[in-house]
C-alpha cells in the first residue's frame, strides 16, 4: 500500500505498520492514532512481556512500563523480555532494553513503582489505556477504580494454573467490579498453584490484540465480555457481564477528574 | 432440582441458594463470579438467592495471577 508513504514517520515504523493497513477497517489515521498513543503497562510479568512486545512491535508510539520488582530466575519460564545477565535487574530496565532492541523508534516510561492511590494519577494521567498485567487483588481494584473515574479504557487480565482471562472495561460500565466484586483478598499465588508459560503469554497477547483493536478502532473489542481459556480442559468461553445496576464503582457513571474516588472506601 | 451449570446439565439434590450449591461444588465464595439466567448475584446475595428447577448458572472464578 502507498498510502503510509504520506506519513511523516520514521522510514522504519512506515515498514513496520504495511500489513496493518491492509487490514480491514485500518486507515492511514488509525494509524497516526497507534504511533501517536500512550500505553501503560502495569506489571511486568507474564502478561505484561507479551503483551509489550506486541504493542511495541506493532508499533504503538510511546509504552509506560511500571513494577517495582527485579527479574528472578524463576521468571525467565514465562517473562520473555528477560535474559539470564537481567536477573536482578530492575524490570523496567531489562524489559527497556529488550523493546528498545526490537523497536529503536519506541519512547519509553520506566517506573519501578508499585501502583498505589498515591501515585496512580502521576503513574496513569495521560494515557490513552492501560493493561493489567498485575498479580495482586488490591491494585487491581485500584485500576478498575481508577479506570471508572477517569474514563480510560483498562484491558484486565489474569492466568494462573491452565486458566487465563481477559475483560475490557472501556471507562464505564460494566468493570470489574460488576462481575467479581472486590478482588482484593483473592488469594492466588503461582508459586503454590503453578503457571504455564504460554498461558499466561496467551493472556497477554489477547489484551495485546484488544488495546491494537481499540487504539486503531476495528472489530469488537471484549467490553463487558469475558473471554476465558482453560489450556487444561482445552476450552473457550465468553461470557457476557450484564452492568450491575448497584455498582458502587461504575453505577454512577465516570465523576469529573479530580474527583476520582480512590482510597478503598469501595472494597467489599 | 436440574440446572445447567457452564453449560452443561446436572441434576442437584438438596441444594436450594446460590451458596449451597458453591459449597456443594467446593467452589469458594471468594473472587468468583455467578451468574443466574444472565443476571450477576453478588456475592452478599448467595445466600438468599434461591435457586429453580432449570435455571441455567455461569460460575467462574477469577483468576489473579499475571
Amino acid at each position: 500500500m502507498a498510502a503510509t508513504a504520506d506519513l511523516d514517520w520514521p522510514l522504519a515504523d512506515k515498514e513496520r505498520v504495511r500489513r496493518l493497513l491492509a487490514l480491514p477497517g485500518v486507515r492511514p489515521h488509525s494509524l497516526e492514532r497507534l504511533l501517536a498513543a500512550r500505553v501503560a503497562v502495569v506489571g511486568m510479568g507474564g502478561l505484561g512481556c507479551a503483551a509489550a512486545l506486541y504493542l511495541a512491535g506493532q508499533g504503538v508510539g510511546h509504552l509506560t512500563l511500571i513494577d517495582p520488582d527485579r527479574v528472578a530466575a524463576h521468571n525467565l519460564g514465562r517473562q520473555v523480555l528477560y535474559a539470564p545477565e537481567d536477573v536482578g535487574r530492575l524490570k523496567v530496565e531489562a524489559a527497556g532494553s529488550a523493546l528498545r532492541r526490537l523497536r529503536p523508534e519506541l519512547s519509553l516510561s520506566l517506573w519501578p513503582h508499585a501502583l498505589g492511590p498515591e501515585n496512580a494519577d502521576f503513574l496513569l494521567a495521560g494515557h490513552d489505556l492501560v493493561l493489567d498485567g498485575l498479580d495482586q487483588g488490591v491494585p487491581r481494584d485500584l485500576l478498575n477504580r481508577w479506570a471508572v473515574a477517569h474514563g480510560v479504557p483498562v484491558v484486565f487480565a489474569g492466568a494462573i494454573g491452565y486458566e487465563a482471562q481477559v475483560l475490557v472495561v472501556a471507562g464505564g460500565q460494566p468493570c470489574l467490579f460488576c462481575l467479581f466484586g472486590s478482588v482484593a483478598d483473592a488469594a492466588q499465588d503461582c508459586a503454590v498453584e503453578g503457571v504455564l508459560g504460554p498461558v499466561v503469554g496467551m493472556a497477554g497477547m489477547v489484551q495485546a490484540q484488544e488495546a491494537l483493536k481499540l487504539l486503531l478502532g476495528v472489530g469488537r473489542p471484549l467490553i463487558g465480555r469475558l473471554w476465558t481459556w482453560d489450556a487444561y480442559a482445552g476450552r473457550t468461553r465468553i461470557l457476557a457481564v450484564p452492568p450491575r445496576p448497584d455498582c458502587p464503582v461504575c453505577a454512577s457513571g465516570p465523576v469529573a477528574v479530580g474527583q476520582a474516588r480512590m482510597g478503598g472506601q469501595h472494597r467489599g | 432440582m436440574q440446572l445447567t451449570i457452564n453449560g452443561e446439565v446436572r441434576t442437584v439434590a438438596e441444594v436450594d441458594t446460590v451458596a449451597a450449591l458453591l459449597d456443594h461444588l467446593g467452589v469458594t465464595h471468594q473472587a468468583v463470579a455467578v451468574m443466574v439466567n444472565g443476571a450477576v448475584i453478588p456475592r452478599e446475595r448467595y445466600a438468599s438467592t434461591f435457586l429453580a428447577d432449570s435455571d441455567a448458572l455461569e460460575i467462574v472464578r477469577f483468576v489473579g495471577g499475571g
